[in-house]
Parts: C-alpha cells; structure tokens; sequence
C-alpha cells in the first residue's frame, strides 16, 4: 500500500480524549426546609463531608474547591481534578441532609471548560 | 467464560505483645478489616469490597491470614491493610499491624507461596536461635512459631489445606509433608 503525501497546506485534527486536567460543575443547593444558608466555608465543608461518608478517607482528600458561590441563590461553581469528577457527582447526589435539615444538590452544568459554565441555554429567557 | 474471579491476599499479622496472638480469630480480623476499609474508602468502599470478603484461613501461631475479595475490588482491600492498627477480641485490644506477603488468584497458589515462605522463615529462624532449650519455647511468639513448623515438618505430618472445612480449622498448620526437606538444628 502506498502512502500519499500529504500536501504542504493539510488539515490535521487532533481529538484528544479526557485530557482535561480539572472538571467545572456548577451546582445550586436546595433547602426546602429552610435551613440557614451556608457560607462558603460551610459549603466547602458540606462537600467535604459529603466526600467522606461516600468515599472515605481517601475521597474526602480529592483536590475540591469553590471556585464561586452566591449566598443569595446558593449557586455555586466547583471545580474538582478529573479522574474525581464521579467521586465527587455520585457524593452530591446522596448527600441528603445538611444540619439536620434534608437538602439537596442540583447540578445544572458541568464541563472541563470553565468558559463553558458562562452560557447556559437552559436559562435562555424566551421573550 | 462468565464467572467471578475472586483475590487472595495472604497477610501475616505483626504484634510485639504476645497475648496478641490469642486475640487473632477470623471473627476479629474481619471486622478490623472492614472498619479499615469503611474509614479509608467510605460506604461505597465497604460494599464494593464486602460482597465476596471473607477470612479463608487463619493460622494463629504464625499470625498467617488469607482474605479473599473480588478481582475488581482487590487494590482497595490491599490499600486498606495497613490501616487496621487494632485487633478487637474478648474485650481487649492490642496494637497491630497486617503486613501482605502475596496477593494470588487462588487458594492453591496462595498455599504454594506460602508454603516456600515457611521454610525460608523456619531457617531464618533457626539461626537465630540459640540453644534448644530456647528453641522449643512456647510462649515466645516467633520461637514458638519456629518451633511449631519443625515438629511438624519433623513428625512428618502431611496436613494439606482441606478446601471444605478451612473456616472451622483455626488451629491447621498448613504444611505439606517432602521426605527431600532436611534441617539442621545449629
């Protein structure tokens, strides 16, 4: 079989799969039992906590940090390294009570890119 | 074909008290284990590794243990051992640790290795000792244990591991009786 040159100008396409060093989850928490909000650090220590019950040790160590967090709506942008980003999704979803209160996690994006968490077309206001 | 392919890692239980040694049931490994194993790797840790978990065998004079997981789940097991620090048993607790001699597919090869460990120890052992006298102590945990593997190899018992009944045999020495093993009392 012989090989065709390629010629000088080519178009090459490089497909590069789960290179992203960190995952960006954007997450709203739900108290509908109107708990007190937490703070940044109470969020942090909630993930944290949430980590540990479900993975132990070992998943309360995984490189999580809040990257934003709105008081008011309770949105917050997570970022974690990418070989966690189940550890981390499968710990919020279980994570069912914050101070004795039932709460509840919503993901609404998720994406290696940060850029990515800028648009949201679920929230596209049609007039 | 479609079947569940189980791990055995064969460990050896480490302790400088020897009342330790009358503490080492299957009962009190296990549960040291799957503590060890909820602290490191949490609920999901626990029931991925507890599904197929059991203590296959346990010799108490040697302090040998042999785990068995699923193939799946073997590198959490193995990344937890050696963090079971405590032996719970009869309402007393010694300081331990779980050192892993070999990790293998079934129990015969596990038997195999285990079975070339054993001599390589007892000679080591022996050297180390220093008079008969000292030799067939009882109550010093590794003399003892030196002591335990030569009567048998020396009475020439042939004590193979009985697949079926290994749970209720605490106490089985499992050795393999060879007329070409010859030791040398120094």
């Amino acid at each position: 079989m012989e090989r065709t040159e390629l010629p000088a100008a080519a178009y090459e396409r490089r497909v590069l799969v789960s290179a992203a060093q960190h995952y960006y989850l954007r997450v709203r928490l739900e108290l509908p039992d109107g708990a007190a909000r937490p703070g940044a650090p109470q969020l942090k220590q909630l993930v944290v906590a949430a980590l540990r019950e479900l993975h132990g040790e070992v998943g309360a160590a995984l490189p999580v940090d809040v990257l934003a967090y709105e008081e008011k709506t309770l949105c917050a942008i997570l970022r974690v390294i990418s070989s966690g980003l189940v550890k981390l999704w499968s710990a919020l979803t279980l994570q069912g009570f914050y101070q004795n209160r039932r709460c509840a996690f919503r993901v609404l994006q998720t994406s290696p890119f940060l850029l990515a968490l800028a648009g949201n077309s679920r929230e596209l206001a049609l007039d | 074909m479609v079947r569940f392919k189980n791990r055995y890692v064969l460990c050896e239980v480490l302790s400088e008290d020897p009342r330790c040694r009358q503490c080492i049931e299957d009962r009190a490994v296990g549960l040291a284990v799957r503590d060890a194993i909820a602290r490191a790797h949490g609920d999901y840790g626990l029931g991925c590794c507890c599904v197929s978990f059991t203590v296959k065998y346990l010799n108490a004079y040697t302090g040998t243990v042999l785990l068995r997981c699923r193939k799946d789940f073997q590198r959490l097991l193995s990344s937890a051992l050696p963090l079971v620090r405590h032996l719970e048993g009869r309402g007393q607790r010694f300081p331990c640790a779980l050192r892993t001699l070999h990790v293998g597919g079934t129990i015969r090869t596990c038997q195999k290795f285990l079975i070339q460990y054993n001599r390589r120890q007892l000679l080591l052992l022996l050297q180390n000792c220093t008079n008969e006298g000292e030799f067939l102590q009882p109550c010093s945990s590794a003399r003892g244990a030196a002591a335990q593997l030569l009567l048998s190899f020396g009475r020439g018992e042939a004590q193979k591991l009985d697949y079926n009944s290994v749970g209720d045999n605490k106490q089985h020495i499992m050795v393999r009786h060879s007329s070409s093993y010859s030791c040398s009392m120094a």
